[in-house]
């Protein structure tokens, strides 16, 4: 007879198998091939020193936004369609420290598809008309994101946590967009994009013969010789952002706290983990699952390059929003005072593990976590430290940061609505 | 070609297995046929708060999450107008634990009352932060009732209005359970680096003794054919006008899905399609644009949709939108065009496709549709679109009368 009260026996995950990609340098710049690809799919990124960082107005994001904008001797409708025509896709974006360009296409088509989009970056003219087009296109969108509580208490916290350092700390205003010059743009583009190359990334079963033809195709590239990443200082604020008529109000809790090289970082990952970095996690269980004021809260740990830090976000009903953040600081008073019980510690490692296994399942994710681990000028070993913490912590050790990241007194508190 | 084994155990739940040797994960994935169509029109948001239930403790256990998570793994759903869809992912040595915990959901609910009144909650707020705390959030909300008159689609997923899922009780919450969560209303999936006897027995243990329940037969109200072209406007605070065209078009296994499909790619998939090239680039008419297929068991929806440009009115888009469609059902496309719109199909399946999870849900969805093997038909079916079909079924589906337009102004603006 089947007991159906008995848990099938777990079986743990002792080792998982991390697979680096090849590096080699293309014309000077860090190359990185993930080559072990079980199919025809293939991933091509850039990434350029031309976060948002770099510049300000948000040249950096406008910049990106038009790199396809059009050629001396292509139109962006040219353009476009023969990224079409190739099948492949073509995606860009910036972060705070960088900027990246990805290509997306079946091996077949990747040659031709980078050439494409390598010379329409490289001899992108930024056409007047394009310019204005995309600016008041963007200038509709940053409207709407207004419109929106979450958007609202980013740029709130973003202002407020960075605060020691402007360039981390500007956000986009609406006069950016009318700002704008196209001189701005192209200067930005040639500091930043022709000269600001750093690394190339390449998934993909892609012939060695293939990967030399690419390389040709991007000697127009510099690599970047400079870097304006910064550490940052903690400078704790609270404030409140009231938004007549939102149904909800968001929230962001956080600090200034530290990257992959710091000692504390790993065991640190742990204690976010438990407090709220999955479904079961303690503001999960107290906020979403029992007090029923959220559809969702979560807390991340964020890296820069040589600075991080870590967020507590969520978006509750409007009347609840000082009941919410009493019950975010007494989750996190409790691991201050409490030690977590060793069953919800055990739980919480195995689900690392499996969430580690599955950061490193296919040449997609494995490519990702790789690139993360260098970030901060670490390899893959890093990830073995990382088997290593989960399996050792025990909870003494969770206190103890508890007690010395997240005291409430530090924490920038932040919310709209 | 995704291979697969298909077993049906005595009780009516029909198994599929995968087998992939390159992931250290399994997917355990389950499909229950029932959506919000399912639900009665006094009682919508029904089958979404259904699921949220469906974590708050089984009959022999008393949370689902934690011995999942326990084992390594995680766990999503979601809920559509069609269809229900359960998935666990965990390093594949403990796939039996994923098992016990869907089996013994499947088998019946704690239905404590606390999980009720808190998920009620819980739903309450994603109403809020996803359909009603958003500019544009409440379209869906407007355009199904626009589109339809009688069948289910009427209503989003998320329900109605809040007070349904407010007046939901626990007599609702079993009820539907009984007519709904039973094996023969459900399809199965195992995907992974698995032994596929092994897995069949394991399937068996922890399934096979579900007693089996007669699967009821779905008579939902048929949506006649719409004869009138039909128009709404809201004005809402947001900060610009937006448009919402919405064609009916034919139930996911007409032999016309398929190039309906293509067709909306031909107006909207990117930044060399139709709608953007003519209407946004050339016009200047929008800001953005787009068009794309609900992809429905039942009849459909075609959604062209976008924001105007400042200083330019829905009457400036009308027209020249009217008179791009016009061009479409007129004059055959080339052979160029389609073949550039089949390219960028092909990639984006082969990307969908390398997804374990994408696998394990699509072998179940496509079982639903009859045959899993459809999943391995798909690419075939985009390649057999031809010109002259495309132009018929761009003439039946692009008329106005078959039109139902939903229409956002800022409030202030005329």
């Amino acid at each position: 007879m089947l007991d159906r009260k008995v848990a099938p026996q777990i079986q743990q995950i002792n080792s998982i198998n991390f697979e680096a990609p090849e590096q080699k340098m293309l014309n000077g710049i860090p190359f990185y091939h993930m080559n072990e690809v079980p199919n025809d799919t293939c991933r091509f990124d850039l990434y350029f020193n031309a976060g948002k960082i770099h510049g300000q107005k948000s040249i950096p994001s406008v910049a990106n936004g038009l790199l396809l904008s059009g050629t001396s001797s292509k139109n962006t409708n040219e353009i476009n369609e023969a990224i079409s025509t190739l099948g492949a896709y073509y995606e860009s974006g910036i972060s705070v420290e960088n900027a990246v360009t990805s290509i997306y296409c079946l091996k077949e088509n990747l040659v031709e598809a980078i050439s494409i989009i390598v010379e329409a970056i490289t001899d992108v003219q930024f056409p007047e008309k394009e310019m204005l087009e995309y600016l008041s296109d963007r200038k509709q969108q940053f409207q709407i994101g207004l419109k929106k509580v979450g958007v609202n208490a980013q740029r709130e916290f973003q202002q407020k946590l960075f605060a020691s350092n402007t360039l981390y700390s500007q956000v986009t205003e609406i006069k950016d967009f009318d700002s704008i010059k196209r001189e701005d743009i192209i200067s930005f583009h040639k500091d930043h994009y022709i000269n600001g190359l750093q690394k190339i990334v390449l998934v993909g079963n892609i012939s060695s013969e293939d990967v030399n033809t690419i390389e040709s195709k991007l000697s127009s590239f510099h690599i970047a010789t400079f870097n304006d990443s910064e550490e940052l200082s903690n400078l704790p604020e609270t404030s409140h952002l009231e938004i007549k008529d939102a149904m909800q109000s968001a929230i962001r809790i956080g600090r200034i706290l530290f990257t992959k090289n710091h000692n504390d970082y790993l065991d640190f990952i742990i204690l976010n983990t438990v407090l709220g970095d999955y479904f079961g996690s303690r503001l999960m269980a107290n906020i979403r699952e029992d007090k029923g004021y959220t559809y969702g809260i979560g807390s991340h740990v964020v890296e820069f390059e040589r600075t991080g830090y870590f967020v507590i976000g969520t978006e509750v009903k409007k009347e609840v929003r000082e009941a919410a953040i009493n019950e975010i600081k007494y989750e996190i008073e409790y691991l201050q005072n409490e030690l977590i019980p060793e069953g919800e510690l055990e739980l919480v490692k195995n689900y690392m593990m499996g969430q580690l296994l599955k950061s490193a399942d296919g040449p997609y994710a494995m490519t990702d976590l790789f690139l993360s681990a260098i970030l901060n000028g670490k390899d893959l070993s890093f990830y073995n430290d990382a088997i290593h913490a989960i399996q050792n912590i025990h909870p003494e050790r969770l206190r103890e940061l508890a007690r010395t990241y997240l005291n409430w007194s530090d924490l920038t508190i932040v919310s709209a609505g | 070609m995704i291979e697969f084994e298909k077993h049906a155990l005595e009780n009516g739940l029909t198994v599929l297995l995968h087998h992939d040797p390159t992931t250290p994960l399994a997917v355990l994935n389950i499909l229950y046929d029932v959506g919000a169509r399912d639900e009665d029109e006094s009682k919508t948001g029904f089958a979404h708060l259904f699921e949220h239930l469906m974590f708050g403790g089984s009959i022999n256990i008393p949370e689902f999450d934690t011995p999942l998570q326990a084992a390594g793994g995680e766990n999503n759903a979601f809920t559509s107008n069609d269809i229900t869809n359960y998935y666990d992912v965990l390093p594949v040595q403990n796939l039996e634990t994923a098992l016990w915990l869907e089996s013994d959901r499947m088998l019946s609910l704690a239905f404590t009352p606390k999980s009720l009144e808190v998920q009620r909650n819980v739903v309450i707020e994603e109403f809020k932060q996803r359909y009603l705390n958003q500019p544009y959030g409440d379209v869906w909300l407007n355009l199904r009732p626009l589109a339809y008159k009688v069948h289910p689609y009427k209503w989003a997923t998320i329900g109605k209005e809040i007070s349904h899922i407010e007046n939901a009780t626990m007599e609702d919450v079993r009820s539907f359970f009984e007519e709904h969560y039973h094996p023969g209303n459900a399809i199965l999936s195992v995907a992974g680096n698995i032994d596929s006897s092994e897995t069949l027995k394991l399937v068996e243990k922890w399934f096979g003794g579900i007693k089996g329940r007669t699967k009821n037969v779905r008579d939902l109200p048929v949506e006649p054919p719409q004869t009138e072209f039909r128009s709404m406007n809201l004005d809402r605070d947001v900060p610009g006008h937006a448009f919402y065209y919405a064609f009916k078009m034919v139930p996911r296994n007409h032999p016309d899905y398929y190039t309906t499909d293509v067709l909306s790619d031909i107006l909207g998939q990117d930044k060399s399609a139709r709608l953007y090239l003519k209407l946004k680039k050339e016009l200047q008419i929008t800001s953005e644009i787009n068009a794309y297929i609900t992809g429905s068991l039942d009849q459909g929806l075609l959604i062209i949709t976008g924001k105007l440009n400042d200083g330019k009115t829905f009457e400036e888009l009308d027209v020249a939108l009217w008179e791009l469609l016009e061009n479409l059902t007129s004059t055959p496309i080339s052979s160029d065009e389609l073949k550039k719109t089949l390219a960028k199909i092909r990639t984006a399946k082969a990307f969908q496709e390398q997804g374990i999870l994408n696998r394990a849900m699509n072998l179940c969805y496509f079982e639903l549709l009859g045959d899993a093997n459809g999943i391995n038909e798909e690419s075939d079916h985009y390649k057999a679109t031809d010109p002259q079909h495309l132009l018929q079924v761009a003439q039946e589906v692009l008329r106005k009368e078959n039109c139902s337009l939903l229409t956002i102004t800022p409030t202030g603006n005329a």
